[in-house]
């Protein structure tokens, strides 16, 4: 399962805040985190025995390069690189081909969008307390508000549409893993609302088969939109 | 088995325990000699992903000073469904549920591959795991909107279930009541006043009102909701208005004049915190979870005045005994910290200033309860958030990996006993048999509490032989110690972990090179070195190096191979090679150098190094310097200022540190831009193969570190230069040109000149 939640989520790397932390490290994001559970390189962890119980001089390290000059003396002019073939034993890297998920512009329609969460909200109405659902649907507004004004960001627009259609096919786990990783990369975008869509899920993952089925009947109509897309 | 090397690594990945010897003297007279105790690293939640737990109780020994627990060591009689227990010999009926057992059909427990088994328990019903906010909000706007967001990301990593609560503290403290209707209330406490568990319960209203039991009806459960609904909420049931609640929290409105730190009552808050856990969850899983942006300036706990023209204490206050508050609070914080592990919570600290917060004092909070310490600039900043996500990771089954209330009980074989632990725990007081009299770290119990750890926790266990000289070597051969961690799972489950381990007994005099060979000399070093720092933290200072170098002496004495007063025929074997040198490093260290740290990064950093596994223990000892060049794959380079190169990248790794070097030539390629020519490509490559690597390390540490990127002449090059060997410096100078490497401007003593001193001292007919 995590397998498949990291092919849907953003891979990026962000570069710290350097104004707030000395050197504060860089920033991955919530795809790229949960990949780190998987394969790994071999770890960096070996030592050389050193001189502890050689000759007291100084080591002089193996195949080391031409003796440098210290600092004091003017240096010499350097040379190019060497050229040669990519040399094979340096270590493959994993992460570089980051896709950039984020960039693609994606033509969704706030309302395609909603539809299937207020949807979902009213098969709620039943079975949950009003007052809950009234909240939802407030938060509901203020999201469509948000992304009527320009406010939200490609990728969140673009994963909010995937959450909605895995919301659709009741996957509630990957619909919640979105809405996850939503939460840990762009919280200054989505705190006021998400929550919204997090109790959503969390309330139409447990109401009773019977009112699911129910919609079934009525949600027909959602059918060829989730095919759109 | 084909080498020690590999017998160590295969018993650590098993069994999570790593012991400074795998072969042991077996007399408590030979014992002394060997001068590096008996001891292990234990990590009792070690991950396996090969273990599944099974599903029932485990078999005890009848005996009531036992109790051990039925493993692969113990004699089986399968006609007469009888086992003796292997600690006391004690024989025992198996209970009715083994009937069907024989040599072909073997409970797990019995099989050899599970040495460390893992048993569901279910007792009672399950309870709920408890996170409680406490929150400072004296902070800069930026900050307090950076931490608001990481609280709000953070109720979605939770588990759903779980409760929460909200305390936020400035110049007053104010608990939160957390409700669904959207009004919010709560009660606020004066910062001045410290108030007992009592007091707190009362004004909090916890303590359940004496209702006149109606005669004939005895009251429903249901009647009331519990007690504690008003502050601590299922996340599910109030994550929105808890999502607005935190939106809606402003900066502490008190005003705060010129020339004056912001009033800031973390002590009272802290108090609170605890007491209200204490009134209503005692004994469950629960983390306090304080976030704070300064020290405290006000009531129980302060640790600085409000006049900011007075600084915070410093070590050179400490040491002349000008540390105004430190002793108040510090007696405070151990008050609420021993309450707190008491009560089986735990406390974390999220320390986020440029200036010092007081974890001097506040330290205990963490160390007593296995709680995390966190110590960043700014809220603001990725290192805070992401370590903040990583408390919440899970493991490759989707369970969180954080467990809590554990209670770790060691036995042992007669011939030996427990002089104590070092670790994120405490001392549950319980005497046995197999305690002795001569304490090492926590002792005088065979049983410690720790109540929140997670599969990297790892505690240091300290033993004692105590066979007598000359007495035959024990029975059997082998001595024996079993860990039984009993634990509340993440999953709520309650769950029993059972190690049990054996090791061969050898006598010292005539099979002295079995026990040298079977040294451990990686385990032995974080040993010593734990024992090391817990004597700097409770008691003497800069005596401590100088008995950690008397020991050293002692060790190269008994161990090395010399003539007498020849200092060049100083030799040790393989096993014993790097051991010199770790002590060097140790000795270097932040977690025994005060210098050029303050008190509250001492604190940090040891902090960590009392729980850290064995390998993440060595890097902060010694750090891991790997050199990358267009000669091959990065390969691993002495720590010495030889290894700077200029052609080569250096990527150091001290575990608060992730460092990259430039040399010189690469910097200067670098500079002319030749990783954008695409004839250089190979140079491209060699920039980015460190980079990756890093980034690895950064993907996964806890908490996360620094990260420098540096080059040869660079400002932040001080951070590999100060921790590499200094073995060219300005004092030497005459080996300028001659050699290679980068001398470094510095009167510490080399790696060299200590192993001179070191073999001098050791081959010293004197001593």
């Amino acid at each position: 399962m995590p397998g498949r939640d990291v092919a849907m989520a953003e891979l990026y790397v962000k570069p710290g805040n350097k104004e707030r932390g000395w050197n504060d490290p860089p920033q991955f994001s919530y795809g790229l985190q949960l990949q780190c559970s998987g394969p790994k390189r071999t770890p960096l962890a070996h030592r050389v025995p050193g001189l502890a119980h050689g000759a007291p001089q100084a080591p002089t390290p193996v195949n080391s390069a031409p003796a440098v000059l210290p600092v004091a003396l003017p240096s010499k002019p350097v040379g190019p690189p060497p050229l040669a073939v990519v040399s094979p034993a340096l270590r493959p890297d994993t992460v570089k081909q980051v896709a950039s998920l984020a960039k693609e512009e994606c033509e969704v329609n706030v309302e395609d969008v909603l539809a299937p969460l207020n949807e979902t909200l009213s098969m709620c109405r039943n079975a949950v307390q009003k007052q809950v659902c009234d909240d939802i649907s407030r938060r509901l507004a203020v999201f469509r508000e948000l992304w009527l004004q320009g406010k939200l960001s490609a990728p969140v627009r673009k994963r909010m549409n995937i959450l909605v259609q895995e919301l659709q096919r009741r996957h509630w786990d990957v619909a919640d893993e979105i809405h996850r990783s939503l939460m840990v990369d762009h919280v200054n975008e989505v705190s006021q609302w998400l929550v919204g869509i997090k109790r959503l899920i969390a309330e139409a993952r447990n109401l009773p088969p019977r009112d699911l089925v129910a919609n079934d009947e009525q949600g027909a109509g959602a059918q060829p939109a989730k095919e759109a897309l | 088995m084909a080498t020690y090397l590999e017998f160590i690594q295969q018993n650590e990945e098993r069994d999570g325990v790593r012991f400074s010897w795998n072969v042991w003297p077996s007399s408590r007279l030979e014992a002394t000699r060997m001068v590096v105790p008996l001891a292990c690293l234990l990590t009792p939640l070690k991950e396996r992903l090969d273990l599944p737990p099974v599903q029932y109780e485990p078999v005890l020994c009848s005996r009531q000073t036992c109790k051990a627990v039925l493993n692969p060591l113990c004699q089986v009689d399968y006609r007469a469904k009888l086992w003796a227990c292997n600690f006391c010999f004690q024989r025992n009926q198996f209970p009715p549920a083994y009937a069907g057992i024989s040599e072909i059909n073997q409970p797990a427990e019995l099989m050899p591959q599970f040495s460390t088994i893992e048993y569901i328990v279910q007792r009672g019903a399950p309870t709920p795991l408890i996170f409680l906010y406490v929150v400072d909000t004296c902070l800069e706007e930026e900050d307090l909107q950076a931490l608001k967001e990481s609280l709000q990301m953070s109720l979605s990593l939770l588990p759903p279930d779980a409760l929460v609560g909200l305390i936020t503290f400035g110049r007053m403290v104010q608990v939160h009541e957390l409700s669904c209707e959207g009004i919010s209330k709560s009660y606020v406490f004066r910062g001045t006043k410290d108030l007992t568990a009592k007091q707190i319960q009362d004004m909090l209203g916890l303590t359940r009102p004496v209702v006149p039991v109606q005669q004939g009806r005895p009251l429903q459960p249901q009647e009331q909701p519990p007690i504690s609904s008003r502050f601590l909420q299922p996340v599910q049931k109030i994550d929105m208005n808890l999502t607005d609640l935190l939106g809606e929290l402003q900066r502490d409105p008190w005003p705060v004049t010129q020339g004056k730190r912001p009033l800031r009552s973390t002590g009272v808050a802290l108090s609170i915190a605890v007491g209200l856990l204490e009134g209503t969850f005692p004994n469950t899983g629960a983390r306090i979870m304080l976030f704070t942006g300064g020290p405290p300036t006000q009531g129980p706990g302060m640790v600085v005045g409000d006049e900011l023209k007075t600084p915070i204490r410093s070590w050179h206050d400490i040491e002349k005994d000008n540390a105004r508050y430190m002793k108040k609070a510090t007696k405070h914080y151990e008050i609420l910290a021993n309450r707190t592990a008491a009560n089986g919570h735990c406390i974390d600290i999220y320390a986020c200033a440029l200036d010092q917060t007081g974890l001097l004092e506040m330290k205990c909070c963490a160390n007593l309860t296995g709680g995390h310490m966190v110590m960043g600039d700014s809220f603001n900043t990725s290192l805070f958030k992401q370590t903040f996500q990583r408390v919440f990771s899970k493991d490759f089954h989707g369970e969180f990996r954080m467990a809590f209330g554990a209670t770790l009980e060691v036995k042992t074989s007669r011939e030996l006993k427990i002089s104590g632990a070092i670790g994120p725990c405490v001392s549950l007081n319980a005497k046995g048999p197999c305690v002795s009299e001569n304490e090492l770290g926590i002792g005088s119990t065979c049983q410690w509490k720790i109540c929140s750890l997670d599969p990297s926790s790892t505690l240091a266990i300290y033993f004692e032989v105590v066979n007598q000289h000359n007495a035959p070597i024990p029975q059997g051969g082998r001595g024996a110690v079993q860990f039984v961690t009993q634990y509340q799972h993440s999953s709520t489950q309650r769950r029993i972990r059972v190690t049990t381990i054996a090791r061969n007994w050898a006598d010292a005099q005539s099979q002295l090179q079995h026990i040298e060979a079977a040294f451990d000399q990686e385990a032995a070093a974080v040993l010593m070195a734990r024992l090391g720092v817990y004597r700097a933290e409770s008691e003497e200072g800069p005596d401590v190096l100088r008995w950690l170098d008397r020991q050293l002496i002692r060790l190269c004495q008994k161990f090395g191979q010399y003539n007498k007063d020849d200092p060049n025929s100083f030799r040790l074997s393989d096993s014993f090679s790097l051991y010199p040198q770790f002590m060097f490093h140790l000795r270097r260290s932040p977690f025994l150098q005060v210098f050029n740290n303050s008190p509250d990064e001492s604190s940090y950093y040891r902090h960590h190094f009392a729980r850290q596994d064995l390998t993440q223990s060595l890097i902060m000892i010694q750090p891991i310097l790997y050199s990358y060049s267009f000669s091959g794959p990065p390969e691993p380079v002495l720590l010495d200022s030889s290894s700077i190169l200029a052609d080569r990248i250096l990527l150091m790794d001290t575990f608060f540190q992730i460092v990259i070097y430039l040399g010189e030539t690469i910097a200067q390629w670098r500079k002319a831009g030749y990783q954008d020519m695409p004839e250089y490509e190979n140079f491209k490559h060699l920039l980015q193969a460190p980079l990756d690597d890093a980034q690895e390390i950064l993907q996964t540490r806890f908490p996360m570190p620094r990260y420098i990127n540096t080059e040869h002449g660079g400002s932040q090059a001080r951070f590999l230069l100060s921790k590499v060997n200094p073995s060219q410096t300005h004092n030497n100078l005459y080996a300028w040109g001659q050699e290679s490497g980068s001398p470094i401007l510095t009167d510490d003593v080399s790696l060299q000149v200590f192993m001179d001193h070191l073999k001098k001292l050791a081959v010293s007919s004197a001593s």
